[in-house]
């Protein structure tokens, strides 16, 4: 049996098979040859829109107004190289939230998927009503907080939910103290979630699916979440080692030489915990450290500049592009266990076969 | 009931706080523990209690118990 057996992730008229979500991975990881391979393979593939500005080339411009054209510039790039359906991941602690919004709406993505947040005002600045829009959400709580307040303000609800667990990538919707001590594992949350969009799917006869993700590694953790009652799975860790990935050789590299010691938790300057590879970068900053730096513009709401020990951006912007004495990668908590770099081809069939097999009919 | 009350009552119930920290000063993030999970919930008990829709703008500037207070004199709300 081939890809027809796998179940489809359907949200509204999108029908995504795999059920598989590429996760967006800021900075520029994940960009238009990364999400425009997975979208290929029938999986949806997502572009990060955190720190697109920076390599546009016109640099009279201010960063936002670089970053929305430059948005736009990588969604028609992902356009050009696929056919089907991708989305785009917009941070809501971002200052320039609103024109990143804007880019992906007039650009028509199939789905904006929205976290490091509350995305309370999404629907509203979204004119396309098919754009599909989908917050990453950390706990059932979350989950029916947005559903409330969307269907107050706008009679709107999410399309979809996809639900972050400890082991993800990335910032994360956890204090320290949560994540250390495990304190409820992703399949917990999911059904949680589950119970929430059950009581608005049937209150207002729609389908909310939900979408797990956070240390979701192989075809055995995908078949178990669909097998609990998600509908898909969202994935970044493992297409951060693809040939397709954007980001540079020694940004993978690090993933392929990291043992499981050296993936720590540190706080970012939003005081949010962030999962990372561990070098002389992050060791330095975890000595308490201050690595001088110009803040460009103020992008994350609630970053305070003055106070940051470091530039999230600049770290992430130099780790993108090979300087990892200058930055870090940011992980999953699986990422010591991926071993070579393989095209988003044979990822996503090893995927599947691994995942039929394990839902028994392989 | 006096207004004062009526909101002092929302936020005891919402945030599991003592009603005499509930002072007008008192900062919901700052002084009184809430989470951004717990101002959404309390900015909706609001709009349930008083009868008026508070808008995603108007909500973010709602950091302490008078500021409610006053947003909802000027919106009409006596008691």
């Amino acid at each position: 049996m081939g890809t027809a057996s796998m179940p489809d992730l359907v949200i509204g008229d999108l029908r995504i098979n795999p059920p598989i979500i590429q996760g967006g991975m800021g900075v520029r990881v994940s960009a238009a040859r990364l999400a425009s391979a997975v979208s290929n393979e029938g999986a949806l593939g997502v572009v990060a829109s955190v720190g697109t500005g920076e390599e546009w080339p016109d640099r009279t411009l201010d960063c936002p107004a670089r970053s929305y054209l430059s948005l736009r510039d990588m969604l028609q790039q992902v356009r050009s190289l696929t056919p089907n359906p991708f989305a785009v991941n917009i941070m809501c602690a971002l200052n320039n939230y609103e024109d990143l919004v804007r880019a992906a709406d007039e650009e028509e993505v199939a789905a904006i998927i929205s976290g490091a947040g509350l995305p309370l005002r999404l629907p509203s600045l979204v004119k396309h009503r098919s754009i599909k829009l989908i917050p990453i959400v950390s706990s059932g709580r979350a989950a029916d907080l947005i559903c409330q307040s969307w269907q107050r303000r706008y009679s709107r609800l999410p399309d979809a939910f996809v639900v972050e667990g400890i082991l993800a990538g990335g910032h994360l919707g956890f204090s320290v103290d949560d994540v250390v001590s495990a304190h409820k594992p992703l399949e917990a949350i999911v059904l949680e979630v589950l119970a929430v969009t059950g009581r608005y799917e049937r209150e207002h006869g729609v389908s909310i699916p939900v979408i797990a993700a956070g240390g979701i590694f192989d075809g055995s953790d995908i078949a178990r979440f669909l097998a609990l009652g998600a509908s898909g799975v969202q994935m970044g860790t493992r297409f951060v080692c693809t040939h397709e990935c954007d980001a540079s050789r020694q940004y993978k590299e690090a993933y392929l030489n990291c043992r499981e010691e050296d993936i720590l938790l540190i706080k970012s300057p939003l005081q949010l915990p962030i999962r990372v590879i561990r070098n002389s970068f992050v060791d330095r900053i975890s000595r308490g450290e201050r690595e001088e730096f110009r803040c460009a513009y103020h992008c994350l709401a609630p970053c305070e500049p003055d106070k940051a020990p470091y530039c999230i951006a600049q770290a992430l912007v130099n780790a993108y592009r090979g300087h990892m004495e200058a930055g870090f990668a940011t992980c999953g908590a699986n990422a010591f266990r991926v071993n070579r770099i393989v095209s988003v081809h044979e990822l996503v069939q090893e995927l599947v076969g691994d995942t039929l097999l394990h839902l028994g009919h392989g | 009931m006096s207004l004062e009350s009526r909101v002092t009552e929302i936020i005891v119930d919402k945030l599991g706080t003592r009603p005499e920290e509930v002072t007008p000063e008192a900062g919901f993030q700052t002084d009184l523990g809430a989470d951004s999970l717990d101002l959404v919930e309390l900015i909706m008990a609001f709009e349930d209690s008083f009868k008026l829709k508070i808008s995603e703008e108007d909500s973010a500037k709602l950091r302490t118990v008078g500021d409610v207070i006053s947003y909802l004199n000027q919106h009409g709300v006596s008691e």
